[in-house]
């Protein structure tokens, strides 16, 4: 049952960190589209002001050029998100320091689409746009475990036998049980997963795997991580030298050290 | 020149650099601004500590503080120079062919000038094209997809207008097309990063070269694809470069990458100066070694002599330089005497 924002605040002086802890598990599943990890995790998400149930959420990008259309789709997830939280009627999203930032700022917080933000400039939505770095992220997350696989030793046939029940449980190490995790997660996303018995490694249309085209596919794969990785790690890089390495939700901004949200959405990861 | 230990010369060819003036007093606007920021990140990002400048001298500096960097200091024997007009940036532009060629004239056994066309000029702009073989002799153009005009904010390749221009520069011998990719384009739900268009058109126009900037980064692994498919489709190491500073792992799998999939004759250095400093681009480069496993897993090598190539030889053979020629001709002029 959802309470009066209002009544719940005096009632409970906890409940605002809790709301705050609820907003970044939500921001957490907000990945940026070309780089496919979480925007919390690559230091994005720029503060989260709560006022009752309306919620702000700042976020800022490596640089000023960013793509416009990434960051668009960033701005409203981000709104969809933090949207599906049960006392939450209102979302403003801040995109900061970028060159569309007063278009998608006020596009997105009014629900528009894409088209309808910049009639001038775009002749469709970012469906196309987000399935085609869906597909990539797929490959990257594929590669990933293959990789992993093929150095402890695997064989190919060992490799293309593997079943999608067979993959919780598939890597020793930590790492391979991660790269296994991500890769269920993004198969289960594009509706792979129904049957266990059905074969794990697939293409990114659930079409199977050839055995003979396995290296090949493999090297195209590799390609995409590497470009995915390389984007990854300059944006990172970029993002600190413009602005520093403070981390805008530690203690400046209010909260608590022990109660600070993104420690708390880790520990939850964890 | 850089000499090797074992005293062996080689010739460089900056495939990429810039004078442009950034200032306050020439920014349009807040895109301006932003523009130059961006590439100050960059500069910042990449840079060891001990080159990277002061925002007030990245935003302009002196054509004697370029000739000293680049070509006292930085090894380079020549350089292309890359206009990017920004003339919705920047009031007298970021840096235009005209500007460049004030520079080229002091050195001309130095510089290469490339010009530059926008196919939203339309016949306008055939015609500048034209003055600009005919006043400057340019083998090579440098385009910018996603340069704003008014209120369009990028073109593509395949544009109508832009095949046009693309059978005039084969009409004019400006055979050299160097293509750099930005943040936007028409239309703007499209991937503005895409290189599928530069396969449509290299294939329409065998006679000319695609210099890719970048080598497509970020969109290496459908660029690798499409250098494999086309024998005119080159790389320009831009951007990937810095890297051997700051990531020597990262930049190994993209040489790796680039040496099986586009080739050893097909790849060119650039520092994009004044992002970055071509001396500890070219002392990183030359003191690198490709990991054995990622030699072992491409087949590939990245000996001296394919340093070479991607050094200089490769763009010697585009913009048809006699390496020993030049040589001779740079021997006693006034860079010479500065070394």
């Amino acid at each position: 049952m959802r309470l009066p924002a209002c009544c719940e605040a005096e009632a409970n002086p906890g409940g605002r960190d809790m709301r705050r802890e609820e907003v970044y598990a939500q921001l957490a599943k907000v990945s940026d589209p070309e780089l496919d990890e979480p925007l919390t995790e690559l230091g994005f998400i720029a503060g989260v002001e709560l006022d009752g149930s309306a919620v702000t959420v700042r976020f800022r990008l490596p640089t000023f050029w960013c793509a416009a259309n990434f960051a668009f789709m960033m701005a409203a997830d981000i709104r969809e998100r933090v949207s599906e939280l049960p006392w939450v009627e209102r979302v403003d999203v801040r995109l900061q320091d970028h060159f569309f930032e007063e278009e998608i700022n006020s596009g997105v917080s009014c629900g528009k689409t894409f088209v309808e933000t910049f009639p001038q400039l775009a002749t469709e939505n970012l469906g196309e746009l987000r399935e085609t770095f869906r597909v990539k992220a797929f490959l990257a997350r594929q590669e990933r475990l293959l990789r992993c696989l093929l150095a402890l030793g695997w064989s190919e046939d060992a490799i293309l036998a593997v079943r999608i029940g067979d993959l919780p449980g598939l890597a020793p190490s930590r790492e391979g049980t991660e790269l296994a995790e991500r890769y269920l997660a993004i198969l289960r996303e594009r509706g792979l997963v129904g049957d266990a018995d059905a074969p794990a490694f697939v293409r990114p249309d659930g079409r199977p795997m050839e055995p003979a085209a396995f290296r090949t596919e493999l090297a195209h794969a590799q390609r995409t991580r590497l470009s995915v990785e390389f984007n990854a790690a300059f944006c990172r890089g970029l993002l600190k030298t413009r602005y520093g390495e403070t981390d805008p939700n530690l203690p400046e901004s209010g909260v608590p050290d022990e109660a600070h949200p993104r420690r708390a959405v880790r520990r939850g990861v964890e | 020149m850089f000499k090797t230990d074992g005293g062996e010369e080689l010739f460089i060819i900056d495939g990429h650099m810039h004078l442009w003036d950034a200032s306050p007093e020439n920014q349009l606007n807040k895109y301006g601004a932003g523009f130059i920021g961006c590439f100050y990140d960059y500069h910042r990002n990449l840079s060891p500590a001990e080159y990277v400048w002061d925002t007030a001298l990245f935003q302009k500096y002196s054509p004697e503080r370029m000739v000293k960097d680049v070509f006292v200091e930085g090894y380079v024997d020549m350089g292309i120079f890359q206009p990017t007009y920004l003339k919705d940036f920047y009031k007298n532009g970021f840096n235009t062919t005209e500007q460049n060629s004030l520079l080229r004239q002091r050195h001309p056994e130095r510089f290469i000038l490339n010009g530059s066309w926008d196919p939203r000029d339309g016949e306008a702009g055939l015609d500048y094209l034209q003055s600009l073989a005919e006043n400057y002799g340019i083998q090579g153009v440098k385009l910018y997809t996603a340069e704003w005009k008014g209120n369009s904010k990028g073109w593509k390749l395949t544009d109508p207008w832009a095949l046009r221009y693309l059978e005039k520069c084969e009409e004019l011998g400006v055979k050299n097309i160097h293509v750099h990719k930005g943040p936007t384009i028409w239309p703007l739900n499209k991937d503005a990063f895409e290189v599928h268009d530069i396969d449509e058109i290299a294939t329409s126009f065998l006679g000319l070269n695609f210099i890719v900037e970048h080598c497509g980064l970020p969109r290496l692994e459908d660029f690798c694809w499409i250098a494999t498919q086309e024998r005119n489709v080159y790389g320009g190491l831009a951007v990937v470069m810095p890297f051997v500073h700051s990531r020597p792992r990262y930049f190994g799998e993209v040489m790796a990458n680039l040496l099986w999939w586009v080739g050893a004759d097909k790849l060119l250095f650039a520092s994009d100066y004044a992002i970055w400093h071509p001396r500890w681009i070219v002392d990183k480069f030359m003191a690198f070694e490709l990991p054995e496993d990622l030699q072992k897993e491409f087949g590939v090598s990245l000996t001296l002599d394919v340093k070479k190539k991607i050094l200089g030889e490769n763009a010697a053979r585009l913009y048809g330089i006699d390496i020993d020629v030049q040589k001779k001709e740079q021997a006693h002029d006034a860079i010479a005497r500065m070394l």
